[in-house]
């Protein structure tokens, strides 16, 4: 589904180069939930923005269902990012002079495409925010409009959703939610998610954990591993 | 943790035989607490000798039948309302700690670094029950764990906070 090959990401501040990705090679399965792990500035958050299309690498190549991303324009990599990938953002991102309805069905509209009869209400009733349709998100708590942006992310029904620390903002309980009704959709739906977090709760959550550190990979580890929890230990607060 | 007021609890509704109630209490703890039948008829026995339950014959494979009695439901209603409180050595941990500083411990970061480690695998257990319970409509049982995942919580942090202390 994802393939990412010899990865990387450069940024220039004046005369300065500084490497961010520096060769990533990382790969994610269709139906399966990935957790990318690791201290601020190690380059989690770049990869997401790449895999997302929001950003171009330096150099090498992003596959997603076989086509090569990095290859193609901006023009048509929001294309593919607006067919294939739902985004969810720490901070919510919704538009605050847009109603719930059509925060939701904004993705689509850019596309001049209209929501399926239905749709809406079906992913609302999902994120169980029914009846919230004519609501606008300063109505709403921090838990329910990241509820609204997962609505969002999945209203085109993208194969994969990229989450950057979805619960970041949100207390315990409101995290349990988000992550609940993310492992819901990924069970049910056999939803691919690939979620940035500090969080060890949230990390508990995935198939599959990927360290960062410094611009590479320094480890992987599935939940099949019986160090699964010892990694969890070493790495996360 | 009281069997006596779990089978209480059991026999609320119905009449149950002994089995019936081992296999009841197994499934209202989603099996992480195996019973066994010595102490489930230990138990009944003590609650028939108590007046909490009687007997009022067998079913129609001859097993004997346990119904509670209204003495039962006042036991089962007081130990209910009883408030728990909380000793702070009740936790074996707390009381390791202390031990080990009793006797200035040098292993004493190994011990919080083994401790965390167990904590955090009882979150990713707890974690895959809660995904294996979505849409099982047991609402109960996912509190339970929400509200055991949130004491683990706290007790990682504490572990971060005394390993740097």
């Amino acid at each position: 589904m994802i393939n990412v090959s010899e990865l990387k990401k450069e940024y220039k501040t004046g005369k300065e180069t500084v490497p961010v990705l520096k060769g990533v090679d990382f790969s994610v399965k269709e139906g399966e939930f990935v957790c990318i792990i690791g201290p601020s500035g190690s380059g989690k958050t770049t990869l997401l923005h790449l895999l997302g299309g929001l950003d171009t690498p330096s150099s090498g190549s992003i596959q997603l269902d076989g086509t090569d991303i990095t290859s193609k324009s901006e023009k048509m990599r929001t294309l593919i990012r607006r067919k294939d990938i739902g985004l969810i953002f720490q901070n919510y991102q919704l538009l605050p002079t847009l109603t719930i309805y059509e925060n939701i069905v904004f993705p689509l509209h850019a596309d001049g495409k209209k929501a399926p009869s239905g749709k809406v209400e079906e992913l609302l009733e999902a994120v169980d925010l029914a009846g919230y349709e004519k609501r606008f998100p300063n109505e709403l708590s921090g838990g329910q409009q990241q509820r609204v942006a997962i609505a969002r992310a999945l209203i085109h029904e993208p194969s994969i959703l990229l989450a950057d620390e979805p619960t970041g903002n949100l207390d315990r309980q409101r995290s349990s939610d988000i992550l609940d009704l993310l492992a819901t959709f990924h069970q049910e739906r056999k939803q691919t998610i690939v979620m940035v977090t500090h969080d060890m709760f949230a990390a508990g959550y995935a198939d599959r954990i990927v360290l960062f550190k410094d611009g590479v990979i320094e480890a992987e580890v599935t939940r099949e591993d019986e160090d699964y929890a010892k990694f969890l230990s070493r790495f996360m607060a | 943790m009281s069997v006596k007021h779990s089978l209480l609890a059991l026999l609320y509704e119905k009449s149950r035989h002994g089995y019936e109630l081992k296999t009841g209490f197994e499934e209202m703890v989603q099996g992480m607490w195996p019973l066994n039948a010595g102490q489930v008829y230990t138990t009944l026995d003590r609650l028939e000798r108590d007046s909490l339950v009687e007997t009022p014959g067998h079913d129609k494979k001859d097993r004997k039948l346990y119904t509670i009695t209204t003495a039962g439901k006042e036991e089962l209603w007081t130990w209910l309302e009883d408030p728990v409180g909380r000793s702070l050595f009740k936790d074996e941990f707390y009381f390791k700690f202390l031990c080990a500083n009793q006797v200035s411990y040098e292993n004493r970061q190994s011990m919080i670094r083994n401790q965390k480690e167990t904590m955090i695998k009882d979150v990713l257990h707890l974690t895959h029950l809660k995904k294996q319970m979505m849409g099982s409509g047991n609402e109960t049982m996912k509190l339970l764990i929400e509200g055991a995942l949130l004491h683990l919580e706290a007790d990682i942090k504490w572990l971060d906070m005394i390993a740097d202390s």
